[in-house]
């Protein structure tokens, strides 16, 4: 991967905020910021994680980080940021770091007496500006644990550092402000969609179907009793018809019972990228809608942190534990009902080069990485496959919420999504297949920028395509 | 000089090994005792431990992956730890120390092979310091300690070739043998208080990792209410902004 021209930098790094708000509130980001309380911010910040450490869990993860790490740099050689910038800031050990030399400065026994000891002030405004700066270049894609001898988890720190700087209000605008329409709001989701409207674009989608497919394919509304929830990103019910058309298809084809939740229908959690406190409050949202509607699983759309967040989070979180409700991905469901013969697809349905870009969210752990190969192969003619790809995929560069950022564009386009961009060029292919909402928006953005073309889609967009109805 | 050998290899050496291995033994059950807490803290006492275990094994042995990013590096650093475990406890020497110290032995390796690993160690170990020196980001990220252990673990392992396997003067021999046993007692003493607590630690990193990704419920009001905003969590707009008994709002603070 070629690394950024002196031009190329300059109009990644370039920012779109004035002068005056950066001085007001003293913070050298690009990412537009509510304002928020100045003074006194290292005590704040100090004390929100102190807080932080007192209540969650961190605090092993922190004493373990700090005493393993081997400071070889092994990181840097997987992260695309850095790989991109050259800066020796951008790697991932450096910008954990940051943070773990608060935590040990300041919360471990022997790091306030060597600062006693050796007049070592500790945390300044000047280091919190820098982690506010860092913690947002990188999308917490988690590619570097992978890398790191000592098994450190950067996206872990990258977190932390997130969450513990929303709590002192430093937290970018775009997705505070989602949040707080999803939590707070009429609407009760992040793109602020009203059930009327989310009623009629359902509708109107059937009818594209009936005439299409020649099929009746409906859109279930307040099931009571369904097996499934159906949770997508809540964007997709403005932006990706065709998707949402797949996953109905796929429902009409196995006859399994699902269905929209008008309480709350948005699978959305930014709290994955930012905050604790705001993960467990929309999985909250879940939870109660899935407790009105008696549903027996929950139902993932094709969108990679909304798929994690509740895999993951959901059991602590719905306050069920073990008992909990299943949490399956979309992608998994098509898969399996597939398999099982319940779902025909037309052999060589897609003619035209396929590839495929593993959300960083589903392919890191291994959750979700052959499913959607094998379903690919049996409808296309010509699939292309990308290296690296599967667990070690390369971002899409728009991860850890930072797509919603949209005036960080320039360095999306041109520092994180850079080496995707170029993986995505030399397969050639004509359409790339990104079950992710979020990736999907940054490669589009991504193909326009650089030129590229190829259409970014959902799995199920090429799936509704091959779809046999009995 | 003979007595501060026999000193470094009787009193000071059981003291350096026993502070050692308790120094050790502390950090792994600390870690382990944090390990347990925090899944007790955990509703959902959900961690995957098989795939756990069988990623910790992946990373304790370097195979697959593991070369594809700075193979050059890696292969030494292998190298080096290969040397640096066996060598000490298994070289003939060594085991007749043990045999007359604790009253029991183990088998020992030819002197050939312990020859050939020591020499394998010490270039390693100075290969390592030169990955060190002369790769940017490794510069970036290097404390003291960093640069410090790659040598000074060479300096045993060098001591030790040349009182085995050269012909010195008695004073250079018994110098050389002084450094080779305050080296290693030095070492030995510095290892649970430093990164060198790794090989204790990090086979638990998985494990760490896996359950530290396991948030406990009610945590985040808990954090909002120790800070002083029960009820107005982050993303009310504004609303700890205007907080009035913080000594907020006044010029220093951001107004609308």
């Amino acid at each position: 991967m070629k690394p950024l021209t002196a031009e190329e930098r300059k109009q990644a790094f370039s920012t779109a905020k004035k002068e005056g708000v950066i001085l007001r509130q003293r913070l050298p980001v690009r990412y537009h910021v509510e304002d928020f309380a100045v003074r006194e911010r290292p005590r704040r910040f100090l004390e929100a994680f102190a807080a932080i450490l007192k209540h969650a869990n961190y605090r092993l993860a922190l004493d373990h980080y700090i005493r393993v790490s081997a400071k070889c740099a092994r990181c840097s050689t997987s992260c695309q940021i850095y790989l991109a910038t050259g800066d020796s800031r951008d790697i991932p050990c450096y910008r954990s770091e940051l943070l773990l030399s608060v935590y040990r400065r300041h919360f471990t026994v022997s790091g306030v007496l060597r600062g006693r000891i050796l007049g070592d002030p500790g945390l300044t405004d000047e280091k919190i500006q820098e982690m506010a700066e860092a913690f947002y270049n990188c999308t917490a894609c988690r590619r570097c644990s992978f890398e790191c001898p000592a098994g450190i988890d950067h996206g872990l720190v990258t977190h932390l550092g997130r969450y513990i700087l929303s709590e002192i209000g430093i937290t970018p605008r775009a997705l505070a402000v989602s949040v707080r329409e999803q939590l707070t709001g009429t609407s009760g989701n992040t793109s602020a969609v009203p059930v009327a409207a989310l009623l009629d674009g359902l509708e109107f989608l059937s009818g594209e179907m009936r005439e299409e497919k020649g099929v009746e394919i409906p859109f279930p509304i307040d099931q009571e009793g369904a097996e499934y929830l159906f949770l997508p990103a809540v964007s997709d019910f403005l932006m990706e018809a065709d998707t949402l058309m797949g996953n109905a298809a796929v429902f009409r084809a196995t006859g399994d019972s699902w269905t929209v939740g008008t309480g709350y229908f948005d699978g959305i959690n930014y709290g994955l990228f930012y905050s604790d406190h705001v993960l467990e409050h929309v999985i909250a949202k879940i939870a109660a809608e899935a407790r009105r509607l008696k549903v027996r699983k929950l139902l993932i759309g094709e969108c990679g942190h909304a798929s994690r967040t509740a895999k993951v989070f959901y059991p602590a979180f719905s306050g069920d534990g073990r008992e909990s409700l299943p949490v399956v991905n979309i992608l998994e469901y098509t898969h399996q009902a597939w398999k099982r013969g319940r779902l025909k697809l037309r052999p060589g349905a897609i003619e035209e080069p396929v590839t495929y870009h593993d959300p960083c969210n589903l392919a890191r752990t291994g959750w979700i990485v052959d499913q959607p190969r094998e379903l690919l192969r049996a409808i296309c003619r010509n699939y292309v496959e990308m290296t690296p790809g599967g667990r070690n995929n390369i971002c899409c560069g728009g991860g850890g919420g930072t797509v919603s950022i949209d005036e960080i564009q320039p360095y999306r386009m041109l520092v994180g999504g850079r080496a995707k961009a170029e993986q995505i060029r030399a397969t050639g292919a004509k359409y790339c297949v990104a079950p992710c909402a979020n990736c999907k928006k940054q490669l589009r953005e991504l193909m326009d920028h650089h030129g590229i073309d190829c259409q970014i889609v959902g799995l199920h967009d090429l799936l509704y395509k091959a779809i046999v109805f009995d | 000089m003979e007595t501060w050998i026999e000193f470094g290899r009787g009193p000071l050496f059981r003291l350096a090994f026993s502070l050692m291995v308790l120094g050790l033994l502390r950090v792994f059950v600390l870690t382990l005792a944090g390990l347990a807490e925090s899944y007790r803290r955990n509703r959902d006492r959900i961690v995957p431990w098989g795939e756990v275990a069988r990623q910790t094994a992946a990373w304790l042995l370097p195979a697959g992956r593991f070369w594809r990013r700075r193979p050059v590096y890696g292969a030494l650093s292998l190298v080096f730890h290969v040397g640096l475990l066996i060598v000490p406890l298994f070289f003939a020497t060594h085991v007749l120390l043990w045999k007359r110290s604790v009253g029991f032995a183990w088998p020992a390796i030819p002197l050939a092979l312990a020859n050939w690993l020591t020499l394998l160690v010490i270039a390693a170990g100075l290969g390592l310091f030169g990955g060190r020196v002369f790769h940017a980001g490794a510069r970036k990220l290097s404390r003291p300690q960093d640069y410090v252990w790659p040598l000074l673990l060479v300096i045993p392992f060098g001591t030790g070739y040349l009182c085995v396997n050269t012909a010195l003067r008695p004073a250079t021999y018994q110098a050389m043998m002084f450094l080779h046993v305050y080296s290693a007692d030095a070492i030995m003493l510095m290892i649970p208080f430093t990164k060198l607590a790794h090989c204790v630690l990090a086979p638990l990193s998985q494990a760490v990792t896996a359950v530290a990704w396991k948030f406990p419920p009610g945590a985040g009001d808990r954090v909002a209410a120790t800070l002083g905003y029960p009820g107005r969590p982050s993303w009310i707009e504004g609303a700890r902004l205007r907080d009035a008994d913080r000594g907020g709002v006044n010029d220093e603070v951001c107004a609308k």
